[in-house]
């Protein structure tokens, strides 16, 4: 047994210490650098970033079948929504590895896909269209968009699909259809049954007010539908036009007097709530709403007194749903790429898909939506499928549509609030949303 | 196998005498040895990020060096002014307000709470609201003062106290004190407990020679107590301002910000600007402007609130 002094313990412990910091320095350095090697061998599991909620519940109930078919496990590592994406951008910033397959929202895809951060699903992989889901599934998930306005840096770019959508989320109407014969087919009508129903503590309408995301999802499908938009097809900023200083007037003047107290507060789960415990006539939703309280066993007192249509017509002549698809997508830093996108085909195939909305999934399949047994389950299918077919909207394609939310959903909710008219605060955000596309090399 | 032991004690022969320089020298290259890895790490996790920071703060998206055009664009956007204003106004309600409530806890459980055991409960109470995750503290809290069916208008309105719903979250003023107050509910216990802790440093002989001199409660406090605390309110001082600066959770979770950018703190901006905008140069350089500023607050308050005990 070697003796050692108190000296030569301390110093030699220093010395051990030193050389694991510096050993632990090397190694995040290299993590940094990501000089980890591929593999193409059968990876035994596939880990997705997914976001928490209602979206990826059915996708971790048919992960198991898909382990037991292909003995490949799938792993859901979680994230709310806000971390997933901020996970994402940073992940794919490192150009890492971490994941073989991401759940994103449609609105993030220009911001990928200008990242060049995913792996193209019909060059590499062999995606294609298939006709029992609807066109603009694809489309949403291609970039550069095949339609609409795009990107200046992304102008000659031949397009690619980079997403699957796995929950075809389209934003709807609902109202209560056990107190009105008819359901509303224009915003005059909302507004009218808004009227006839409003009383204390019954609100005739319930706005989706909350700040920055809340009030721009609630308000867009109203901002369409009057005529009005956010960009025209050459990026030139409309916010200020007539048609949508009209739209968001009637959103927060002229409904808002017969909408919830707090309206400037109120996210989804607040309107959820109203809704379910019988307390307002109609609003605004979307699916994952309906599923997860308005219609949900235990929860809901507003079970089966729900009726669900595509987003009423305003001036212009059209009802314009919103998109708020979930897709799956394959990571450029993926080593198991090939075996990801086996795992997405297998997931959309129509009788996998079957079992996937048996578990609470959203379906994209036409002949699903219009499945009369599912139907039952879901009352909201045929909705959707008609919001699908219309087709919906988009969030405009742009890498800077966080940016730009962020500024319209504050101005929206700023008028909500009666802090401005809506008329100053659209014109405000109108003003920041030109400087902001203009720093980022956009037409404004 | 090695086995830790004593060193031996020196041999009868008569050693060189090792002074100054050498003995000295040999003594600091174990220290220096000794405090390598705590150098090391944070270096890795402190200077780096600092180092890369200061770089993305003088770049651009692609890397290129802009000067200090991220600094102007940082300090034009009107947007910084509104969460300045913001932070501000959130800093002059909540810093002195839980500094005269931990205060005042402090001094009344010091003075009247004499069992040990009473006070170990009152400070397993205060210990409570510092370890919720503050997620957890603002999803109550909006439980409390949601629209409709916040808990706070129930309370008021079965007490007769109120006839029309109050506006926790949607009026610009009532939303300010809301989100305070939850800052000032999870925080005052902090300061109880430091002043209390410094409370129990004061001499008794001292207290008690004052007693006898006929010292009230406030003159005791203000000629006695008051000077073994000043250390710990220039402690409480720097960690609370540092805390109102890092304030996120609640306020997203409460408000989001709003209405408007009531409620947009600093910390809420500079989030939305490097994740929202994906600004990363403007993100940066407020993180410095921020830094230096708070450094120079820093100094100014240690200058005129000095920290050892007259």
């Amino acid at each position: 047994m070697q003796r050692i002094s108190r000296r030569e313990f301390v110093k030699r412990t220093a010395v051990t210490g030193a050389m694991l910091t510096s050993v632990t320095s090397i190694q995040a350095f290299l993590a940094a650098c990501n000089t980890s090697t591929s593999t193409s061998s059968k990876p035994s599991k596939l880990t997705i970033a997914a976001v928490q909620g209602a979206e990826d519940g059915p996708l971790k109930k048919v992960a198991p079948m898909y382990q037991s078919q292909s003995g490949i496990t799938i792993e859901v590592v979680e994230f709310p929504y806000d971390q997933l994406f901020e996970k994402l951008v940073t992940t794919f910033q490192a150009n890492g590895s971490s994941y073989d397959l991401c759940m994103m929202d449609d609105p993030w895809m220009p911001k990928f896909g200008t990242m060049g951060a995913l792996q193209p699903l019909d060059t590499n992989f062999g995606f294609t269209r298939d006709a029992d889901i609807p066109s603009i599934v694809y489309d949403v998930g291609t970039w550069p968009p095949p339609n609409g306005p795009v990107p200046p840096t992304e102008q000659g770019k031949s397009p690619h699909l980079y997403g699957i959508t796995i929950v075809g989320n389209v934003e709807m109407f609902m109202y209560r259809k056990d107190l009105s014969s008819s359901p509303p087919t224009t915003w005059d009508d909302v507004l009218a049954n808004a009227k006839k129903f409003n009383k204390s503590g019954f609100s005739g309408y319930v706005i989706r007010g909350k700040a920055t995301n809340p009030a721009s999802s609630d308000s867009l499908p109203i901002l369409w539908s009057f005529g009005g938009d956010i960009f025209d097809a050459n990026w030139k900023v409309m916010l200020d036009s007539t048609a949508s200083i009209d739209a968001i007037t009637f959103l927060t003047q002229t409904l808002k007097k017969y909408a919830e107290p707090g309206a400037e507060n109120t996210d989804a789960a607040d309107r959820d709530r109203l809704i379910a415990i019988g307390h307002a006539f109609q609003s605004t939703t979307w699916p994952a709403e309906v599923t997860g309280v308005v219609e949900a066993q235990g929860v809901s007192q507003v079970i089966g007194k729900m009726g669900y249509i595509p987003i009423p017509q305003g001036p212009s002549g059209k009802g314009i749903g919103m998109m708020g698809n979930w897709l799956l997508g394959i990571p450029k830093g993926s080593h198991n790429g090939s075996y990801a996108a086996a795992f997405i085909k297998w997931l959309i195939q129509a009788d996998n898909m079957k079992t996937y909305v048996q578990n609470g999934g959203i379906p994209t399949r036409t002949s699903l939506l219009n499945d009369p047994t599912l139907g039952q389950a879901n009352p909201y299918f045929p909705a959707l499928a008609k919001s699908l077919a219309a087709p919906p909207n988009w969030r405009p394609r742009t890498d800077q549509w966080n940016a730009v939310e962020t500024i319209y959903g504050t101005a929206v909710n700023q008028a909500v609030a009666g802090l401005k008219s809506p008329k100053d605060a659209l014109t405000a955000a109108a003003s920041q949303i030109r400087t902001t596309m203009k720093q980022a090399g956009y037409p404004s | 196998m090695s086995r830790l032991v004593a060193e031996p004690p020196t041999p009868t022969a008569p050693q060189p005498v090792r002074v100054g320089r050498r003995r000295r020298s040999r003594q600091e290259r174990l220290a220096y040895l000794i405090l390598l890895p705590a150098l090391g790490t944070v270096f890795v996790i402190v200077t780096i990020p600092f180092i890369l920071v200061l770089m993305q703060s003088i770049s651009a998206d692609d890397g290129t060096l802009v000067g200090l055009r991220n600094f102007s664009r940082a300090l034009g956007n009107p947007l910084l002014y509104d969460a300045l204003r913001a932070t501000g106004v959130y800093t002059l309600i909540v810093l002195p307000t839980e500094i005269l409530l931990g205060l005042t806890f402090a001094l009344l459980v010091h003075r009247t709470v004499r069992r040990s055991g009473v006070r170990a409960a009152v400070y397993v109470l205060a210990i409570v609201p510092l370890v919720v995750p503050p997620v957890a503290i603002g999803v109550v809290a909006r439980l409390i003062y949601a629209p409709s069916y916040g808990v706070l208008n129930v309370i008021l309105e079965r007490l007769g106290l109120l006839h029309q719903e109050i506006n926790w979250l949607g009026n610009p003023t009532l939303a300010m004190l809301s989100v305070a107050s939850v800052d000032v509910w999870q925080w005052t216990p902090f300061v109880y407990l430091v002043l209390f802790s410094g409370l129990q440093t004061v001499p008794r002989e001292s207290v008690e020679a004052a007693q006898l001199d006929g010292a009230t409660w406030w003159t005791q406090f203000l000629y006695i107590e008051f000077s073994y605390l000043r250390p710990l309110f220039l402690l409480i001082l720097f960690f609370r301002l540092a805390d109102v600066l890092r304030v996120f959770d609640h306020i997203f979770i409460l408000t989001g910000g709003g209405p408007g950018t009531t409620t947009q703190l600093l910390s809420l901006y500079m989030y939305r600007i490097e994740f929202k905008f994906f600004d990363s140069g403007q993100a940066a350089a407020l993180a410095v402007i921020v830094l230096v500023s708070i450094s120079i607050l820093y100094a100014l308050i240690t200058r005129v609130l000095p920290l050892e005990r007259e």
